[in-house]
């Protein structure tokens, strides 16, 4: 399952919507960080929250175009969800044209924000070529609910284990300055059936997470631990699709006691599929 | 009001949204040979001038303005500009280099044309066209 808003509360079409986001045992994009409680990752709150956009703009358009890849400007990750949580998205259209949609969007847990997105733009393409309107028509309908409802209403059931994050090969990694590593997507993979049933391709915010992760032990090499607090200028292009090798590079910009900043070029055959800037803490969740 | 007052902040825009360092902007460099600028660049190009000056850039707009007085046939045939088409546009576009254009060009190449000081005409001309409204 790709679909991560479990339940939307409020729906203003084309302006705003509050939706629910259950973290749940069987949950497939729940991570283990050391020692610590499972989290949701990071990307995939994010994803949430991108994904209520959708919602809210594809009802404004009677369901005729739909929102894909994405620029985003920032995303801050303040915190985490655990199992048992339920993470309040609110996202907000700051503007819809006929290309695109530009929005921004908080997910709080308990009244407490752990991940923003802003200055976020997604261009608008005919959604024939992507999913059934009618079944997106239908499943909107179902999770349009006013009033929260228990995270036990929506058990994860069936998933197939954990996602990897991980780049199926590493080609080049100098610990604390740069490394290059590729990702082949064999068309297998389980988010592929709903991004999207009719054209399935790479999640920006799969793609994101691999290079966050990556980031990390490139960073990590030294023995301190850097914890990814935000990404800048994120912006996807093209769409990465079933039987390419994408290859992504990874450059250390700064790194010091305390912080950590990188760039990020994701390519296939040459051409730029993604870029964008990662900055890390030694301190999770705290900005410099 | 010229391009002067306003290129200090389309070129920074221009680097973020394109992800280079502002003193790599050349304000007659074409976005799309020399910045690798893609579509959805453009769209987030616009996006940030929008916000940045307050301004609204209708989409295509540049090919009707620079099209303005002549018949779709007279300025492109088979989606490729007729002499008559090319000729306006090298006028509209006085800013881009003479060599960039090319004859029969496609429509759809207009965009690899573009430059800095295309923005921040643009960028200029709804200011004025926004001011003039407030005043009128």
């Amino acid at each position: 399952m790709f679909h991560f808003v479990d339940q939307i509360l409020e729906h203003e079409p084309g302006r705003h919507a509050l939706g629910v986001k259950h973290v749940t045992p069987g949950d497939t994009f729940v991570q283990s960080t050391g020692t610590g409680p499972r989290t949701l990752l990071s990307c995939i709150v994010g994803e949430a929250l991108g994904q209520l956009g959708a919602w809210t703009v594809m009802d404004a358009k009677d369901f005729a175009v739909r929102p894909v890849a994405d620029v985003v400007g920032e995303v801050a990750i303040t915190g985490h969800a655990t199992i048992g949580d339920s993470i309040l998205l609110d996202t907000t259209i700051d503007s819809v044209t006929d290309e695109a949609v530009f929005y921004h969007a908080v997910a709080s847990v308990d009244g407490t924000a752990i991940l923003a997105l802003e200055n976020a733009l997604g261009p608008l393409l005919p959604i024939e070529e992507f999913n059934d309107p009618d079944e997106l028509r239908r499943r909107l309908t179902r999770i349009c609910r006013p009033g929260l409802q228990d995270a036990l209403l929506h058990p994860r059931v069936g998933d197939p284990g954990a996602f990897d994050a991980s780049f199926d090969e590493v080609l080049s990694f100098e610990g604390g300055r740069k490394a290059t590593a590729v990702r082949r997507l064999t068309g297998g993979e389980t988010f592929l059936a709903d991004h999207f049933p009719r054209k399935p391709v790479l999640p920006l915010s799969l793609l994101l997470e691999s290079l966050l992760q990556l980031g990390q032990k490139l960073l990590g090499d030294g023995g301190t631990a850097y914890f990814p607090i935000a990404a800048r200028k994120v912006k996807m292009g093209r769409f990465v699709e079933p039987g390419v090798s994408l290859e992504a590079k990874i450059r250390v910009l700064e790194r010091n006691a305390e912080s950590a900043w990188l760039r990020f070029r994701c390519e296939v055959d040459g051409a730029r599929v993604c870029v964008g800037e990662a900055e890390y803490s030694t301190v999770p969740g705290e900005r410099r | 009001m010229n391009t002067d007052n306003v290129y200090p902040k389309v070129r920074e825009i221009i680097a973020d949204v394109l992800a280079f360092e502002e003193d790599e902007i050349q304000r007659d460099g074409s976005l799309v040979e020399d910045y690798n600028a893609e579509s959805i660049d453009f769209l987030d190009l616009v996006y940030q001038l929008e916000r940045e000056f307050k301004i609204k850039i209708p989409r295509g707009m540049i090919e009707q303005e620079a099209r303005r007085g002549l018949s779709n046939e007279e300025f492109a045939d088979h989606g490729r500009l007729t002499d008559k088409g090319l000729e306006k546009l090298k006028g509209y576009l006085s800013e881009v280099p003479e060599d960039r254009f090319t004859p029969r060009m496609q429509v759809s190449l207009i965009p690899t044309l573009f430059t800095p000081e295309t923005f921040c005409k643009i960028v200029v001309r709804e200011l004025e066209g926004s001011e003039q409204a407030a005043s009128d």
